[in-house]
């Protein structure tokens, strides 16, 4: 329009005989706000926005973040939660304790910021102004059995937790990483499996080891363990050297030493970390947990990787899917520890698999037969795992723990009282997912409308407006 | 020459509550007619000699003596049994003259008694006794005429009345005149009076042996059946005293037990939160149990069928609050007011001709 506008005043003010082609641009009839003026319109430049989907689903969710409070200038506004909750300690994992919801402090060494934690997770505890969890009953069990293979070799204590979607399979997972790391533990958490199998970092075939390795994924989860264990790493020392591409460690260097070189060139990364496994396979002074999310996706016959012939690389084939796959079904194991994963039971990507299924005694979605295909090595390497399967539903006093949080936390629209909570209850039957982001946060419930008694317009007096 | 003096007469259909039957009047060829007179009849058969005879002396013995015959004479006619023969609906009118007849006489009975007539407020605090008359095709049937509109509506307005003093009757209390009229009434009553006064009332629902209700919700083209059971409120088994916490010496921070009962509802034999992942058709099956307040109270079992999500969750919820109701009547006004016992009569709209969907019209052309 305003284009239009200024061409038209610009064909009249010009004297008689001047051609007036209408698509010349220059400096005088470009609107104003334009940075260059000679830029050719309608052609997609590296300026706009790269993908088309940014307002897919999936962005969407982890587009959410919350603002940085000393930003917030306007009154109404300023964060007034009273959440005060005692802190996660292992203290804590006793049978009065179930419903009572805890915080994990943030701590130099906070698994949370170095790990990472599923994106759901993430979410919910950006939302909330502390991060923290519900001790459930399952959990006081699995602090039962982490004490009990803190003195076993992690090949007789390897879990898989299940259940259905929503049930609370990931923060169980972390409260065992939270538990373990507290009881100073070594502790590699591997919140997000998908991302070794999904084709999102690089890979490069090994002709030493015949396998796929990833060498900034290695790099990345050697930062991540350095930066939680450091303590505990250096503690621990290296049996035999190790050189491998100009670069040469002696016996003596402890494992933070030889974790932070690695972590620092990604080209020795893969060899590094292999190196710290079987360092920490021959230790047994320290006990180590291996806590894997995801963990079906790394039992998927087929990654998203391709190799040269196009055909899919297979998760044995790839270097840090092919460890947990060994750690988890005992052929490698830690003198003291456990291997714990947990199953995302709705992902359609990397579904649970039938190898999987049968080993755990999961009925699963859909039946399956003898004759369903089944993997030999796949079923191979998921020998011998067990089942630790976490209550579908919240038990009336969790679920009241949960709802106090999020009310003292402001997250209410509608008035907290009994009636709010045993409705959003009934209505997620007691799912951890449902009744928290459908029920609490997803509630198009408010308060009901008061009658103002005092105004002299009977219409408002009504309450309709 | 009467001829029809020896045929053998119709009796006159009486009024029903006298309770007399009918004979027909039998039928008889014109050939075998009997005649006196030897006049020529075509067709007529030759009788022999002995049925003449036995004939002639019949028709001799009925012969007056003396020789006046007059065949207009009544005597020997069989009277007719209504005196309303003549008008050609005698039964209708014998009906109506006797039910006349009944008012005047019980009118007479409660004035007697100082119930007629009767104050206002008296009459408002009568005993509401609702009938329903048969039909003017039972009726015509009965008073074998044709019941038309007026006929209807006389007998029905003698027979209101009839009613109004029963209902004086029975109040006041005297059973006697009650009974009297009342077996007037129920002669014309409907046989389906019941099943007429009790339409569109609710059947009240019965709990079975376990304490359960069954009740349907439809919605749409969705059809729920509910069962409902009272949730056993299991009393939580208390742990060991704590005794640092009885001393208030513990450091923990003291939280308060949650004693409330949980509702399940089952949908098809899944839990709703896997059947419906949609949070309105949830909330829609769970608020009646919201408004009448019995949140953790009953367990839900459901099997539904038809439709879609909308039309499912409310047929759920439709016979939930059937099924709150058969539980705890005291909720029906609080469910009603909410509109939660009505079946939502909400169809999908039929297409018409001439437009491209229930309402929406093809694109008006200029030309």
């Amino acid at each position: 329009m305003v284009l239009a506008l200024s061409r038209a005043s610009l064909c009249r003010s010009l004297p008689q005989g001047t051609v007036c082609l209408p698509n010349v641009r220059t400096y005088a009839n470009t609107p104003p706000g334009q940075q260059s003026p000679f830029k050719i319109q309608n052609v997609k430049s590296s300026a706009t926005p790269k993908n088309k989907k940014a307002f897919s689903r999936k962005n969407r969710i982890g587009a959410f973040r919350s603002m940085n409070p000393s930003q917030l200038t306007v009154p109404v506004l300023q964060p007034r939660s009273s959440l005060s909750m005692p802190s996660f300690k292992p203290e804590l994992m006793t049978e009065n304790m179930i419903g009572q919801v805890v915080a994990f402090n943030q701590t130099p060494n906070d698994p949370i910021k170095y790990f990472g934690t599923p994106k759901n997770m993430l979410l919910e505890f950006r939302l909330l102004s502390q991060r923290c969890s519900v001790i459930r009953n399952i959990t006081i069990l699995t602090a039962e059995e982490l004490n009990s293979a803190a003195s076993e070799p992690s090949h007789k204590t390897r879990y898989v937790l299940t259940g259905p979607s929503g049930c609370g399979k990931s923060f169980l997972l972390l409260q065992a990483v939270q538990y373990c790391l507290a009881k100073e533990w070594i502790v590699i958490y591997i919140p997000r499996a998908k991302t070794m199998v999904n084709s999102t970092t690089t890979h490069v075939y090994d002709l030493r080891t015949q396998t796929y390795l990833q060498p900034n994924y290695a790099q990345q989860t050697l930062r991540r363990i350095l930066e939680v264990n450091s303590a505990n790493l250096q503690t621990l020392t290296m049996r035999d050297g190790l050189s491998y591409d100009r670069r040469s460690f002696s016996s003596g260097t402890t494992l933070a030493q030889l974790a932070s070189a690695g972590s620092k060139d990604p080209a020795i990364s893969s060899v590094v970390l292999e190196t710290l496994l079987t360092e920490l396979c021959r230790q047994s002074k320290i006990p180590v947990l291996l806590a894997v999310d995801d963990f079906q996706s790394i039992y998927n016959q087929k990654t998203s990787y391709r190799d040269p012939h196009f055909s899919a690389i297979r998760p044995y084939h790839l270097a840090i899917p092919r460890f947990i796959l060994e750690f988890a079904s005992g052929k490698r194991s830690f003198p003291k520890g456990a291997i714990i994963g947990a199953l995302t039971a709705a992902d359609p990507a990397f579904p649970v698999t039938n190898e999987l299924m049968d080993e755990l005694g999961v009925p699963g979605v859909h039946p399956r037969s003898p004759y369903s295909k089944r993997s030999k090595i796949l079923q191979e390497y998921a020998r011998g795992l067990r089942n630790l399967p976490v209550p579908t539903e919240f038990s009336p006093r969790e679920a009241a723990s949960v709802f106090e949080t999020w009310m003292r936390d402001n997250a209410l629209t509608a008035p907290a009282n009994d009636e709010l909570f045993l409705a959003k209850y009934t209505e997620s039957a007691g799912n951890p997912k449902a009744f928290v982001w459908q029920g609490i946060l997803g509630t198009l419930e408010g308060a009901a409308p008061v009658v103002n008694e005092s105004t002299s317009w009977p219409q408002l007096r009504e309450g309709r407006i | 020459m009467n001829i029809l003096r020896s045929q053998i007469c119709t009796v006159l259909r009486r009024p029903l509550y006298r309770q007399l039957t009918t004979t027909a009047r039998p039928f008889v060829p014109p050939a075998q007619l009997v005649f006196h007179d030897n006049l020529y009849v075509p067709g007529a058969k030759e009788l022999d000699d002995s049925t003449v005879e036995a004939l002639v002396g019949e028709t001799n013995e009925r012969e007056p003596e003396d020789d006046e015959e007059d065949p207009n004479d009544d005597r020997d006619k069989p009277h007719p049994d209504s005196p309303n023969f003549y008008t050609g609906r005698s039964s209708y009118y014998d009906n109506i003259i006797e039910l006349q007849n009944a008012i005047s006489r019980t009118r007479g009975t409660l004035q007697r008694l100082h119930l007629l007539p009767l104050p206002e407020f008296a009459r408002k605090s009568l005993q509401p006794m609702p009938t329903v008359w048969k039909t003017p095709e039972e009726m015509t049937t009965d008073f074998e005429t044709n019941m038309t509109i007026s006929r209807y509506r006389r007998v029905t307005a003698l027979l209101n009345e009839l009613n109004e003093y029963l209902r004086i009757a029975t109040t006041a209390g005297y059973a006697d005149v009650a009974d009297r009229i009342g077996s007037i009434i129920s002669i014309f009553e409907s046989g389906k009076k019941e099943a007429f006064l009790s339409r569109g009332i609710r059947k009240p629902v019965l709990l079975d042996q376990h304490g359960r209700s069954y009740t349907f919700g439809k919605r749409k083209t969705s059809a729920a059946r509910v069962w409902m059971i009272p949730v056993k409120s299991t009393h939580e088994t208390t742990s060991d005293v704590n005794v640092e916490e009885v001393f208030g010496l513990s450091n923990e921070p003291k939280r308060s037990s949650v004693n409330v009962t949980v509702s399940t509802i089952l949908v098809n034999n899944i839990p709703i939160a896997e059947y419906f992942p949609q949070p309105v058709d949830r909330e829609r099956i769970v608020r009646p149990l919201k408004v009448a307040g019995v949140l953790g109270k009953y367990n839900v079992f459901t099997i539904v069928r038809g439709g879609g999500t909308t039309g499912q969750s409310g047929a759920i919820a439709h016979g939930i609050a059937k099924g709150i109701f058969a539980h705890e009547p005291e909720t029906g006004v609080v469910l009603k007011r909410a509109k939660l016992l009505r079946r939502d009569p909400r169809m999908v709209e039929r297409k018409k001709t001439g437009l491209a969907k229930a309402r929406k019209r093809y694109t008006w052309v200029k030309r």
